[in-house]
């Protein structure tokens, strides 16, 4: 739990100097983060915001980036199902990649795990907690953080931390390989469209390669 | 506009979320959706990856004198190997900051 929390503070720090440097008021960035609670979502909407998008667009890349907890929470249902509709609510309000991971941990034990919801609470208040304090600082810091620091390479930095260990497949990594490349390329798309296309891309290619792989077997 | 746009991102997020856990039953779902959401990770975090690194005052610059992508290439050949966002964090900023004072020495 101690290093997932100490990845955490300069991700939400970054955060909250992002939306203070994209021109939301303290109390709209503090609100963004309080109630998406998604450091990825919560950047792109201030990247798109600053970007002057509409409203459509901006919608569309917090929806893309944050597609994967739909994965976490088809993945988790199994596991809740027994509970009742407030806990239920309760548990996806929290989710986070790494709330999610330590869950998972937690059910693959062996034993009874009908009592194991207050052990995603308990990890999830952490974390939610954590991330609101550290969005916090941002925000107060906000400004006071000089340009030369290239602080916001960290966010970047947060994604690469992630992003090599999602890819196990050869199929993962057609994905990615293709997804960045065709963001490159549409780069100069407006409103940061290029990463809704690129993932699309990436999610296709990875997906009919699995497809090939599948009929040869 | 500001207001509703975190409204709505923030219906969104808990919205996905909630998709299987409070409103779905993930086993009534077509095989090809499960599939695809295998890849949005990968996917999605590379062409967020690729953007950070490859865009340089809003220029696609994939030369070496772009220093925020040599040293996002050196963060990830450095997580291939130490796992952990603190791990790619410390060596990332490092790199990104030696880099700065090489180019800004020899200017």
């Amino acid at each position: 739990m101690v290093p997932v929390l100490l990845g955490l503070i300069p991700f939400g720090f970054v955060a909250g100097v992002v939306a203070v440097a994209s021109g939301l008021t303290p109390v709209q960035g503090l609100a963004l983060s309080l109630f998406s609670f998604s450091g990825i979502a919560q950047l792109v909407t201030c990247q798109l915001l600053a970007a002057k998008a509409p409203l459509a667009v901006v919608v569309a890349g917090a929806g893309v980036v944050s597609l994967r907890f739909v994965m976490y929470s088809a993945a988790l249902a199994p596991y809740v199902a027994h509970l009742d509709r407030r806990w239920r609510a309760l548990i996806a309000l929290l989710m986070t990649d790494q709330s999610f991971v330590s869950s998972v941990k937690r059910y693959a034990e062996p034993g009874d795990s009908r009592q194991a919801h207050w052990h995603y609470l308990g990890s999830a208040l952490t974390l939610y907690v954590a991330w609101q304090a550290s969005v916090i600082a941002g925000i107060v810091a906000g400004a006071q953080v000089p340009a030369s620091w290239s602080l916001d390479f960290a966010v970047v930095l947060t994604f690469i931390a992630l992003l090599v260990p999602a890819v196990r497949t050869r199929a993962d990594l057609a994905a990615a390989i293709v997804a960045a490349a065709v963001a490159l390329v549409t780069a100069g798309l407006p409103y940061r469209l290029a990463l809704v296309v690129a993932s699309i891309a990436g999610i296709g290619v990875g997906l009919a390669i699995e497809r090939l792989h599948g009929r040869r077997r | 506009m500001t207001w509703l746009a975190i409204g709505v991102v923030s219906v969104v997020t808990f919205g996905l979320r909630a998709a299987f856990i409070v409103f779905a039953d993930p086993h009534r779902f077509p095989h090809g959706f499960r599939q695809a959401l295998k890849f949005v990770p990968p996917a999605v975090l590379a062409a967020i990856v690729a953007l950070g690194l490859g865009l340089s005052e809003g220029r696609i610059d994939l030369t070496w004198r772009n220093e925020r992508l040599v040293a996002g290439l050196v963060a990830i050949a450095a997580t291939l190997f130490v796992r952990g966002t603190l791990a790619a964090i410390g060596i990332g900023m490092a790199a990104l900051w030696s880099l700065q004072w090489l180019a800004h020495r020899m200017a």
